[in-house]
């Protein structure tokens, strides 16, 4: 090629693509959301009073890299360049390990490990007693079972738990399950552990608690999809092989009904309907995050109740207690103030109460109202 | 606006080639005027009006200087206050009351305002114009839109190069376009593009996390120094880059900003390869009206520390670019009497060291808040002040970026640039096909950074 000809190539090639680009980006219609990472898509923002403020560019650049033209591929090609190309370590703070997507959760938040001990001792002072059966649990993330040779960065565990337990109410008893748990126990491409693989913690949980011998019938496993594409994998933007959702269930789980207190909607435990339509397919449990949500046992043979505050790894662990209890209460936090739990919630001693929180929440807690 | 935003390229860019390249060559000033107007309204709404009342302060006093010759010198004296006040208002108002009020313990209120950007760019580009006005270097520009065009030029408006009126003054009447430095353009555009992202803010996660690291180590320090070294001089660079590469697609020659500045042997030999433009600013509008070194020796070194502490004020208010700037003044002095002489005779790998040294304390004094920060950082670096020299957490760091570390150190050799030359005299043809694949590659990449990315904004607008 000569210099002539490719001076008018490089010329011609970089007006065709921006222009192209350009009037692609202009006829194309603008997604609303965005499947792989599960998130509402920036629009064009209106234009008014605003012109004058320095925010108006900041959300147009932000439309424009939302609505971009092949916009999941060029990420795709980001995490290639990074992790394949450059061998960076991570992209967005994701990382990849024998086909398991991990998150960098790093460093341990001391103040916000205070703060949950602070929630949960703010309940308990304000709606329990000593006449209460009162536990807690927490679930590890699964850096936690990273190789401690990993170069990757994870939280002080043990720091975590040492804060946990000394600042607790000592009337909150702690059933430890991280000797129970496994890397294979959670999804690859998620966050959340698997509801097959923790039958072991559910065993446990009720051995502590003491409503074991209130659980004798069996599990069977279904297959919810075969196709399950977590959290982490849209965030990542790497092709990983897809997680299956299988789920537990019974006869006592079968004939269970959700009662959702904040659409005041009934579902089944299992909520297949919701989360056929869910960008998250792990909504499969319980129907997703919601602020109170109970599991009404038909054919309990109790009248003990469980109430369980939770995050989302509670909505996975709750079904397989539900032959155990006449009613189970989840709580989230998140999603209501721990003042106003009593509009809708009477708490008695036939409950037992559990506070199960993964250390994703525990240290990043500000959610927590 | 930037140049490495989604907004820029994909939005602005072809808005304006298209615009620009089709209408009149008569009316192409206009567009470039109401274009770069444009841009800075979408980067700095508020301040669009200032930067327009001081062009036509330059522009009247311009016409004053050539008409009254009596009284041109009041006239200069009076453009360059009006034009220093605004910068001063603006950059240095709160940095005096804060003193004023540690000095005299007083309790003035700060003024926080808004640095308009690019205003110590453009404020230097009209005194320069008007001191050459004055000297009659340059005709007066009776023509307002040719003035404001050179003033307001989008490419090199917010952080450079500080382009000479008399360097583009024949270009503002009458251009020359061709595939051939259009071309040029855009592979010196794409090449900024890619030092701004693929280098320049990847390194700016280390330099972030200054704040966020739970415990610094030496190594640590030493990763931070070599991360903000490395990132101003892309992040900088780049911009200059970006700034010459789209003067070219507009018909412009730029002056060059940079020229490999981290292979130099001497401090000196530094600042003639490091912002190029704004080094022979000072010389030719403060050090050679100050006497240069044409006056006695005391007066000579009251003329080199007079500008190497304007440098580091021009770049911020603060006392750290003060400090900055005299490390430079220091230096330079030190070498003038005869460091110069032993490092031309020492290997020059030791020399290099020394520079590198030298810039890198610099840019932590640069980059840092405060003078605890700066004695923490430099500190550090000794193992002062910390208790490890090592651990996981400045490893992770070590290793995630160390392919980032050495694509950047020797991105700012000019071992590519020799190596592509000397490929070209062997196989020309082949090298002229690999250009443009090499380039729409680097564009692609540029872009899905661009698409998966967060805005980062130039260092530089911040001068």
């Amino acid at each position: 090629m000569s210099e002539r000809l490719k001076d008018i190539v490089v010329s011609i090639l970089f007006i065709v693509i921006i222009i192209g680009v350009f009037i692609a980006n202009l006829v194309l219609k603008d997604n609303d959301i965005s499947i792989s990472e599960r998130r509402k898509l920036a629009k064009f923002p209106t234009i008014n009073s605003s012109i004058f403020s320095k925010s108006l560019t900041d959300e147009v650049e932000e439309y424009a890299m939302d609505q971009f033209l092949l916009r999941d591929e060029f990420r795709s090609i980001k995490t290639f360049v990074k992790l394949d190309i450059l061998r960076q370590k991570d992209n967005n703070e994701l990382f990849v390990i024998d086909g398991n997507i991990h998150k960098i959760e790093y460093p341990l938040d001391e103040k916000s490990v205070l703060n949950v001990t602070q929630k949960i001792d703010n309940i308990y002072n304000k709606y329990l007693n000593e006449d209460f059966n009162v536990f807690y649990s927490i679930v590890p993330d699964k850096n936690y079972f990273l190789d401690d040779n990993s170069i990757y960065l994870k939280l002080d565990y043990k720091k975590l738990n040492d804060i946990m337990h000394e600042n607790i109410n000592s009337n909150i008893k702690y059933i430890d399950i991280y000797n129970e748990l496994a890397a294979n126990d959670y999804y690859n491409t998620d966050t959340h552990w698997k509801q097959q693989n923790i039958v072991k913690i559910a065993n446990k949980i009720s051995k502590e608690i003491g409503f074991s011998d209130r659980i004798t019938e069996e599990f069977e496993t279904k297959e919810y999809t075969d196709e399950f594409y977590g959290t982490y994998y849209g965030q990542l933007g790497k092709k990983i092989n897809p997680d299956n959702i299988e789920y537990l269930t019974n006869s006592y789980i079968e004939n269970a009904i959700t009662y959702n207190y904040e659409t005041n909607k009934e579902a089944r435990i299992y909520d297949i309907q919701k989360a056929d339509l869910s960008m998250d397919k792990y909504d499969l449990f319980l129907s997703g995050a919601t602020p109170i949500i109970e599991i009404r046992n038909n054919d309990a043979k109790t009248d003990k109740e469980l109430i369980i505050f939770r995050d989302s790894f509670g909505s996975s662990l709750a079904p397989l207690f539900t032959q155990a209890y006449s009613k189970i209460i989840l709580v989230d936090i998140r999603y209501i103030s721990t003042d106003l739990i009593s509009n809708y919630i009477s708490f008695n001693s036939n409950q037992d109460v559990l506070f199960l929180y993964s250390t994703l929440v525990i240290n990043e807690s500000g959610a927590l109202k | 606006m930037v140049f490495s935003s989604l907004t820029f390229l994909f939005y602005f860019l072809p808005i304006a080639l298209i615009i620009y390249y089709i209408v009149p060559n008569k009316v192409k000033n206009l567009v470039l005027f109401i274009t770069s107007l444009i841009f800075y309204f979408i980067g700095e709404p508020k301040y669009v009006i200032l930067m327009i009342v001081s062009i036509l302060s330059t522009y009247i006093h311009g016409i004053l200087i050539e008409k009254y010759e009596k009284h041109k010198k009041k006239f200069l004296i009076s453009s360059i206050v009006i034009s220093l006040s605004f910068l001063v208002f603006f950059k240095y108002t709160d940095f005096i009351i804060e003193n004023v009020n540690a000095i005299f313990n007083g309790s003035f209120d700060l003024l926080n305002l808004a640095l308009p950007i690019g205003i110590s760019f453009y404020t230097f580009k009209m005194i320069s114009y008007i001191v050459d006005v004055y000297t009659k270097k340059v005709k007066v520009q009776k023509n307002f839109l040719k003035l404001a065009t050179y003033v307001s030029l989008f490419p090199q408006l917010m952080a450079g190069p500080i382009v000479r009126y008399s360097t583009i003054e024949k270009e503002l009447d009458e251009r020359k376009y061709s595939f051939a430095v259009f071309s040029n353009g855009v592979r010196r555009f794409i090449i900024g593009l890619c030092k701004k992202i693929l280098i320049a803010d990847v390194l700016s996660d280390v330099v972030n996390s200054f704040s966020t690291v739970t415990e610094k180590t030496v190594l640590f320090y030493w990763i931070y120094a070599i991360s903000i070294t490395l990132q101003i001089y892309f992040d900088f660079s780049g911009y200059s880059d970006m700034a010459i590469g789209l003067g070219k697609m507009f018909g412009f020659n730029f002056p060059e900003n940079f020229n490999y500045p981290y292979i130099s042997k001497s401090v000196t030999e530094f600042w003639r390869r490091w912002h190029i433009t704004l080094g022979t600013w000072f010389r030719d509008y403060v050090y050679i009206p100050l006497g240069g070194n044409r006056v006695g020796k005391l007066k000579w070194l009251r003329n080199i520390l007079v500008v190497w502490i304007l440098t580091g004020l021009w770049h911020g208010a603060a006392w750290n670019f003060i400090l900055w700037g005299l490390l430079y003044g220091v230096l330079l002095i030190i070498e003038k009497l005869g460091l110069l002489k032993i490092l031309e005779k020492i290997p020059a790998f030791l020399s290099r060291i020394y520079v590198m040294f030298v810039v890198m304390i610099g840019f932590v004094i640069f980059s840092v808040s405060g003078m605890s920060q700066i004695k923490e950082c430099i500190g550090g670096l000794f193992g002062i002040g910390v208790d490890k020299i090592i651990n996981k957490e400045s490893i992770y760091y070590l290793l995630n970026y160390a392919s980032i570390f050495i694509i950047a150190i020797i991105a700012s050799t000019p071992i590519i640039k020799n190596i592509i030359l000397k490929l070209k005299k062997k196989v020309p043809k082949a090298i002229n096909i690999l250009e443009p694949i090499t380039l729409l590659l680097l564009l692609v990449v540029c872009v899905s950074y661009l698409v998966d990315g967060s805005f980062n904004p130039f260092l530089y607008f911040r001068f």
